[in-house]
């Protein structure tokens, strides 16, 4: 507790101190090794619980060393209190509508049944994924790094689904909301809103994962799947399709889930950014998962260092490793590319011959040259989106 | 008669198998205790768990109260003047930085 004081009091003075120069902001690791709870909510094993109503719960960092997350331990979070804890399917439908030719109810069954099926192995993530990296503490939940995860998806095309309704010349714009519901009933649900053209053909409407029903924590019994994107848009307990010729304004559209819309999508404390535009696609970001702080490891043994790398479907080219916080770097071993989007397994050899305290750190390459920025590297936002800082993990050699 | 009864069988679990039924699961988050808990009690709970106030780290009073500014005119809690004045001072006094 002392110790934590300190670090608090220091943090304190140290951006009292930078405050002077009007950017009283700066970014830290995102908090690690969170205590997962004693109790596990339906389909999952004990995650880190942050909510029970509505649910939000964090995947550890030990689950990060395969490029699927298992069902059980894929992260949840939901915006709405009020989720459907009874789903019957032979009622359940998805009402596509507004400009198009002919509205649709679609049954699951109908899915599964009159279009054609196409699977994506796609990495999900939460736009406030390691939200806790930002100082001052941004408002949010101060996720650490599991709000995370990748999963084989099955389902159907949205586009096929858009055809088989068809598009008129005013189809420009769509709005997708699940069933879940706010308290107060004037409050709008969780609605998003997409561009039509900015649709993939890989943007799906899944009703498997990783080869069973969808947990029904991430979105039972079909969700929105688009691959590269930020995992705000991806609407569970998908229950309705709006095509619309003007843009709509909608809360978690025009308020939440925004960043500044400059160079560096950063902005200060004390002068938020004026412009500001939606989470789209995500950045390229790779994660240690094992050793962990808590893995003991032994000097002169063999220490084989393993984690996962994503980025917004260019895929990854390369993941480094430092052993000497950043001036050194040697690359991974990759494994499999399962797809562009997926989680692409990385590891690393290593024996350590000296005990003593050594950091471990990840940084991904993309095909197209991006990568990670070292953590001190990141620019503030207030929503404490986007956050992709290289990776490290502390260990004791003994 | 007996096929009747196997088909009707059928028919029940098929009808079963699309129905899921949830049992949500129930934590509890500890907030300390103290003459204002009343305030948090019954002003947040009704749209989320404590889980959500103990998440936010350390904060400013100012930012306390925009939360609870963006409760009452975002998210429509029936949050009264008094309440919002107490609801702000206990979580300054609790999660305040």
């Amino acid at each position: 507790m002392q110790r934590r004081e300190f670090f608090r009091v220091s943090l304190i003075a140290s951006t009292a101190l930078v405050s002077n120069s009007a950017t009283a902001s700066s970014v830290i690791k995102p908090r690690d090794n969170q205590q997962v709870s004693d109790i596990s909510f339906i389909e999952k094993r004990p995650l880190i619980t942050h909510s029970d109503r509505p649910p939000l719960l964090e995947t550890p960092r030990d689950a990060f060393v395969n490029a699927i997350t298992p069902n059980n331990e894929l992260f949840v979070r939901w915006h709405m209190p009020r989720i459907k804890t009874h789903i019957d399917l032979n009622s359940y439908h998805i009402y596509v509508h507004g400009e198009v030719k002919e509205r649709l109810y679609l049954s699951v069954d109908s899915l599964k049944n009159d279009f054609e099926a196409v699977s994506v192995t796609v990495a999900m993530q939460c736009g406030g994924n390691s939200r806790s990296a930002f100082v001052p503490t941004t408002s949010g939940i101060q996720w650490g790094s599991g709000a995370m995860g990748c999963s084989v998806y099955k389902g159907v095309r949205l586009k096929d689904v858009l055809a088989r309704a068809g598009l008129t010349e005013n189809s420009h714009y769509i709005t997708f909301n699940g069933s879940d519901e706010a308290v107060m009933k004037k409050i709008e649900s969780f609605k998003r809103e997409l561009k039509i053209d900015e649709l993939s053909d890989e943007t799906i409407i899944a009703y498997e994962q990783n080869g069973e029903d969808l947990p029904f924590l991430n979105g039972y019994p079909i969700r929105l799947i688009i691959p590269g994107f930020y995992a705000d848009s991806w609407v569970k307990a998908l229950v309705n399709i709006n095509v619309t010729k003007e843009y709509i304004p909608y809360y978690y559209m025009d308020t939440a889930y925004r960043v500044p819309d400059n160079e560096r999508e950063s902005e200060t404390p004390l002068k938020h950014a004026k412009n500001t535009k939606p989470l789209e696609l995500m950045n390229i970001k790779s994660f240690i998962g094992y050793p962990t702080s808590k893995s003991k490891i032994y000097a002169k043994s063999n220490l084989r260092v393993k984690g996962i790398a994503f980025d917004a479907g260019s895929g990854i080219k390369e993941v480094l490793i430092s052993l000497d916080g950043g001036k050194r770097w040697e690359s991974a071993t990759l494994g499999k590319e399962l797809s562009k989007y997926a989680f692409r397994e990385f590891s690393y050899g290593v024996k350590m011959m000296q005990k003593g305290r050594v950091s471990i750190m990840a940084k991904a390459i993309n095909n197209r040259g991006e990568s990670q920025p070292f953590a001190e590297e990141i620019a503030w936002n207030h929503g404490g989106y986007k956050y992709n800082g290289i990776d490290s993990v502390t260990i004791d050699i003994v | 008669m007996k096929l009747l009864v196997i088909i009707l069988l059928m028919i029940v679990s098929l009808e079963a198998a699309a129905i899921k039924d949830v049992k949500m699961t129930s934590m509890t988050f500890v907030i300390p205790t103290e003459k204002d808990t009343i305030v948090i009690q019954r002003n947040c709970q009704w749209c989320h768990s404590y889980g959500y106030i103990l998440n936010q780290g350390k904060q400013s009073k100012e930012f306390w109260h925009k939360v609870v500014l963006k409760m009452r005119n975002t998210y429509k809690a029936p949050i009264s003047a008094r309440d919002e004045v107490l609801a702000t001072e206990y979580l300054y006094r609790h999660f305040g930085n």
